[in-house]
């Protein structure tokens, strides 16, 4: 096992932003950590990269327990390496920021050369090898962070959102140089992202978290309201104006999560006893592994995922209407919110 | 008007003779005050990146009163160093009253709070991404450091600038603590005084011209820095 954890826990100032009760990860995999902002998705990152200690429980690195020392932590550290979600580069040449991790192992001057060029060659970055790190935009100083980081020749590379802030052509170069780094040097790879489809495309495994505990599924279409009766059953309103249907005996604000593939389409509206149905249009389409994830306004932004065969029945497409029908049994209740105002 | 013209003409003519007496006083003025600036940036540099990087209890009251210490008046430190160097004083022994030796402690004590409070600033500016990025390359805790202070390299330059530019000019040390001996402990602004006491203008302008060009250059320098910095 490349990581094990036990009871891992991180606080700020008394507030818990990680909890774990238990941890696996394995050795030469790409691991895709997924999860809304604040889930604690870097905090997990950080510790993993030996950056940050954690507050209590134990980490097992390559089934040894990792003592929280400077000089132990800075073993570790010279096998894994993190790759931050907006990477800064030294103030010197793109050279010398990818030589910098070299120069921190007593690598000689002659094999540094070559190790630095044989990266940038890998992230395609070799003619920038002698710019000023500071004149590159956010794509080429994210890809010159990932040879930075390559060339240290790590076990592990930890990527904090690797393409949050690069356009399209340099997102999918990236994912391209994470998947090659994978296959070609059996690096062991987390990528920590918000991306589902970012996800699925890269990764072998997945670590959901939300709200810094793991869960065994990603929550999708978390929304916060008011819990309120009407016609003998329990309703969540959220913004006043969308009622979905909850069980609950819970009063006051919660904040649930609509299992995307609980949603179905309908083509004759009849509510039941524990569905309600609704009007609305679909915004955004996109495929993933055979499935199909459609994004439908229905006053609030809901995300279906549906197979491809299932969805094809409805010959439906983006701008078009749909009715969407959701059920209470795939309505979670996630935590309860303190009453606003 | 006719005595400010002939004043600044013959200070000219002075300037460009290369006068010994005046070469002398630019040089101990010059040695002084590199040796002060040298010795506070020893001192004030390290203290001011511990400060910055590292929390404590009364982390706040320790930059408080550099900062206070930013105001001390010349005549204090003068004063108050005198109290130990004087033949009376616990120091009194080393007899380094009016040598070039008591100016330099007189003048370190003046700009040490100058380069450390200025230090602070510069690598508390520093993104803390810097550090991070340094250690999960490999770097140990010096090497870590040295990325940061290379980094804020620009600010701390301008610091150790900007405290040879305040005693190069201050004139209250190196006059109770130096005692304006010709040859010795003459600064140009000692020498200044002296002249303007005497009634004697022309070593006084020349001098004058000399420590407003470098208080130029000194300028300049920080300006280049700061701008550097701020990029």
């Amino acid at each position: 096992m490349l990581y094990s954890a036990r009871n891992l826990k991180k606080t700020y100032n008394g507030r818990t932003v990680l909890d774990i009760p238990e941890l696996s990860i394995e050795k030469e995999k790409i691991y895709a950590l997924l999860g809304p902002n604040g889930s604690g998705k870097t905090t997990l990152l950080h510790i993993l990269s030996f950056i940050l200690p954690p507050s209590t429980g134990t980490i097992f690195y390559n089934d040894k327990p990792v003592q929280f020392l400077e000089k132990a932590l800075q073993q570790l550290r010279k096998e894994v390496v993190l790759v931050d979600q907006h990477p800064i580069l030294f103030s010197t040449s793109v050279h010398k920021n990818v030589e910098f991790g070299l120069k921190m192992r007593d690598i000689a001057k002659k094999d540094r050369r070559r190790i630095t060029e044989e990266s940038l060659d890998l992230v395609g970055m070799r003619d920038f090898e002698w710019a000023a790190a500071a004149h590159l935009s956010g794509g080429e100083t994210q890809r010159v962070a990932i040879a930075r980081a390559l060339a240290c020749r790590p076990k592990v590379i930890l990527f904090d959102e690797p393409t949050a802030s690069v356009d399209v052509e340099n997102q999918i170069a990236i994912e391209n140089i994470i998947q090659s780094i994978h296959r070609e040097r059996k690096i062991s790879v987390i990528v920590c992202t918000h991306n589902m489809l970012q996800a699925s495309k890269l990764a072998e495994e997945t670590l959901f978290l939300f709200e810094g505990r793991p869960t065994s599924s990603i929550y999708e279409n978390i929304f916060g309201g008011k819990v309120i009766m009407k016609g003998g059953r329990s309703y969540c309103a959220i913004d006043d104006k969308v009622l979905i249907p909850v069980k609950t005996d819970q009063t006051g604000f919660i904040k649930i999560s609509i299992h995307p593939k609980s949603i179905k389409f309908a083509s004759s509206p009849k509510n039941d006893a524990s569905s309600v149905f609704y009007d609305g249009r679909i915004s955004q389409l996109s495929e993933e592994k055979g499935w199909i994830r459609i994004l439908v306004n229905i006053g609030i932004p809901l995300s279906v995922f549906m197979k491809k065969k299932e969805f094809d029945l409805f010959g439906t497409g983006i701008g078009q209407n749909v009715t969407v029908k959701c059920s209470d049994y795939g309505v979670e209740i996630i935590g309860s919110e303190t009453m606003p105002g | 008007m006719d005595f400010f013209v002939d004043s600044f003409l013959s200070s000219l003519i002075l300037i460009r003779t290369v006068d010994p007496a005046l070469l002398n006083i630019v040089y101990v003025s010059l040695k002084v005050s590199l040796l002060s600036t040298l010795i506070a940036g020893a001192v004030g540099i390290p203290f001011g990146f511990v400060v910055a990087v590292t929390e404590f209890a009364g982390k706040r009251a320790v930059i408080t009163l550099l900062n206070t210490l930013l105001a001390l008046p010349t005549v204090v430190i003068g004063l108050f160093v005198y109290m130990f160097i004087s033949r009376r004083g616990i120091f009194g022994v080393f007899d380094l009253l009016y040598t070039q030796k008591a100016m330099i402690i007189g003048q370190v004590i003046l700009i040490v709070p100058v380069v450390t409070t200025f230090t602070i600033t510069a690598i508390s500016r520093i993104d803390t991404r810097y550090r991070r990025t340094a250690m999960t390359l490999g770097a140990d805790r010096i090497q870590t450091a040295m990325v940061i202070l290379r980094e804020a390299r620009f600010g701390i330059v301008a610091s150790v600038v900007a405290a040879f530019g305040r005693v190069i000019s201050e004139v209250g040390i190196s006059m109770m603590l130096g005692g304006n001996a010709k040859g010795f402990t003459r600064t140009m602004t000692t020498a200044m005084a002296l002249e303007y006491d005497k009634g004697e203008f022309v070593l006084a302008v020349a001098l004058g011209i000399i420590l407003m060009s470098i208080s130029l250059v000194m300028n300049i320098l920080l300006n280049y820095f700061q701008g550097r910095t701020a990029v």
